[in-house]
């Protein structure tokens, strides 16, 4: 079966600086899965999301190093990736680039070509779908931080990604709007690959983590077995989250999924 | 910014079409540069019909004055280099009346106009995409800068303990400096954000 996405060696090295930012990683992701990239910072997370969506390396060497889809990442054919990566960026402020919620949402599909009452109902079918139906009118400086960033899904939603790359989904996000980020996430299908600090979030929502430090791979598997090991979790500035510590006060119930 | 002016205080000028706000205010603006180069006497038409227009709609005189002061510095800025040369001097008045009154102009329709609206007409005249995105662009980001100086300046004025001017205005030029900086790779980020939807 074709990977979701696949990287086979990949190294990169920011400009000027002494140590590679990624350190020969490999890894697969399969259609479909939930994947949590976890680490410190500065450990190479939102390069590597980078590199998914071609924004990185500046300069593509000879032979592919990232497979998306089964297609190789190559300067030839970043168009189709970019519409197969969605790239979720952790300050909304960035991506939020157009005077309206409508114009934002249609940016992608504009530039595939969609456009009259069919960009009408798409964007509509995606603002619906990120709970904020009747959006549209409203300009992105007045919503509030969980608003602008489900705009910001939205759109990228609207450009149909086949897998989707979320740097810190839930940083900033109040408790109620980290939960209700969390569900809406778990309800999107396709495969999801997040970059993030929210322990409770690798927890609830993915099954396989990945843990980098240094731009290396240190180490992948089951996510609740990475997270109860102590020692490498205090190794690579991480900790047990406290679920796994102390059952939840308001029960397994409250929880999106449990062990 | 725009928006938050025009729902307060709704006046016939906000109701009026912004195509026809744009066509008579670019009309004006026509009419009194092609004036003659010394004062003249048909300065009056369009200052008398600025005057009905003003009188009629009644702007927040402040906020007018306030906007009308930032563009006076430009203006000013012109008039002192003719100062030297004091034969200038009815050149000079005539620039200052023309001027004042294209300015006058442009805020009446920005104060009645939503920007957005503004873009939406020049877009069906078909300006360049260009052109018409970094406006766009400029208006989307003006708030974000305002409140990121903001967010400097309050940091910045927790940690200050003495009163001294020099200190006051060294730190606004940091926080000026800081502000490019931050724009710089926040306009990087933004290219990034855009190139990951598929911008080319």
């Amino acid at each position: 079966m074709r990977a979701a996405v696949e990287i086979k060696e990949l190294s990169y090295r920011f400009p000027g600086r002494p140590t590679p930012a990624l350190d020969r990683l490999s890894f697969r992701v399969e259609p479909g899965e939930c994947v949590a990239i976890l680490g410190p910072n500065g450990a190479g997370k939102s390069t590597l999301l980078l590199h998914l969506n071609g924004l990185l390396p500046e300069k593509f060497g000879d032979a592919p190093q990232l497979w998306i889809d089964g297609e190789p990442v190559t300067p030839a054919n970043l168009a189709q990736i970019r519409r197969k990566v969605g790239l979720l960026f952790q300050d909304p402020e960035d991506q939020l680039i157009s005077a309206t919620v409508f114009e934002d949402v249609a940016f992608g599909p504009c530039q595939l070509g969609i456009d009259g009452p069919s960009l009408e109902s798409l964007v509509k079918d995606c603002l619906e779908r990120v709970g904020l139906p009747g959006f549209e009118a409203r300009e992105p400086h007045r919503l509030s931080h969980g608003e602008k960033r489900r705009v910001c899904l939205a759109g990228v939603l609207a450009c149909e990604p086949a897998v989707l790359v979320l740097d810190e989904p839930t940083s900033d996000l109040d408790p109620r709007g980290r939960r209700e980020f969390k569900a809406l996430l778990q309800r999107l299908p396709g495969a999801k690959l997040m970059a993030t600090h929210d322990l409770e979030l690798a927890v609830d929502l993915c099954p396989r983590s990945l843990i980098l430090d240094g731009g290396k791979l240190v180490a992948q598997g089951d996510t609740l077995q990475l997270l109860a090991d102590e020692k490498l979790m205090l190794a690579h500035g991480l900790e047990r989250p406290h679920s796994l510590l102390h059952r939840h006060p308001h029960g397994p119930a409250y929880q999106l999924h449990r062990l | 910014m725009q928006a938050r002016t025009t729902f307060e205080g709704q006046t016939w000028l906000h109701r009026v079409r912004a195509g026809l706000k744009l066509a008579v205010t670019l009309a004006v603006v026509l009419f009194t540069v092609m004036l003659p180069r010394r004062p003249h006497l048909a300065a009056l038409v369009p200052l008398s019909f600025l005057l009905i227009v003003w009188l009629s709609a009644r702007p927040p005189l402040r906020l007018m004055l306030k906007r009308l002061l930032v563009a006076e510095f430009f203006i000013l800025g012109l008039a002192l280099l003719t100062v030297f040369n004091p034969a200038a001097a009815p050149l000079v008045a005539a620039a200052l009346i023309k001027s004042n009154l294209c300015v006058i102009a442009l805020l009446l329709l920005t104060w009645s106009t939503p920007f957005l609206e503004i873009l939406h007409v020049l877009r069906r005249l078909g300006l360049p995409e260009v052109m018409l995105s970094t406006l766009a662009l400029m208006v989307r980001y003006l708030p974000v800068l305002r409140e990121e100086s903001r967010r400097m300046q309050r940091a910045r004025a927790s940690r200050t303990f003495s009163s001294g001017r020099r200190l006051a205005w060294r730190s606004l030029g940091n926080i000026i400096g800081q502000l490019f900086v931050r724009s710089a790779d926040r306009a990087e980020r933004i290219y990034l954000a855009m190139c990951a939807r598929g911008w080319k």
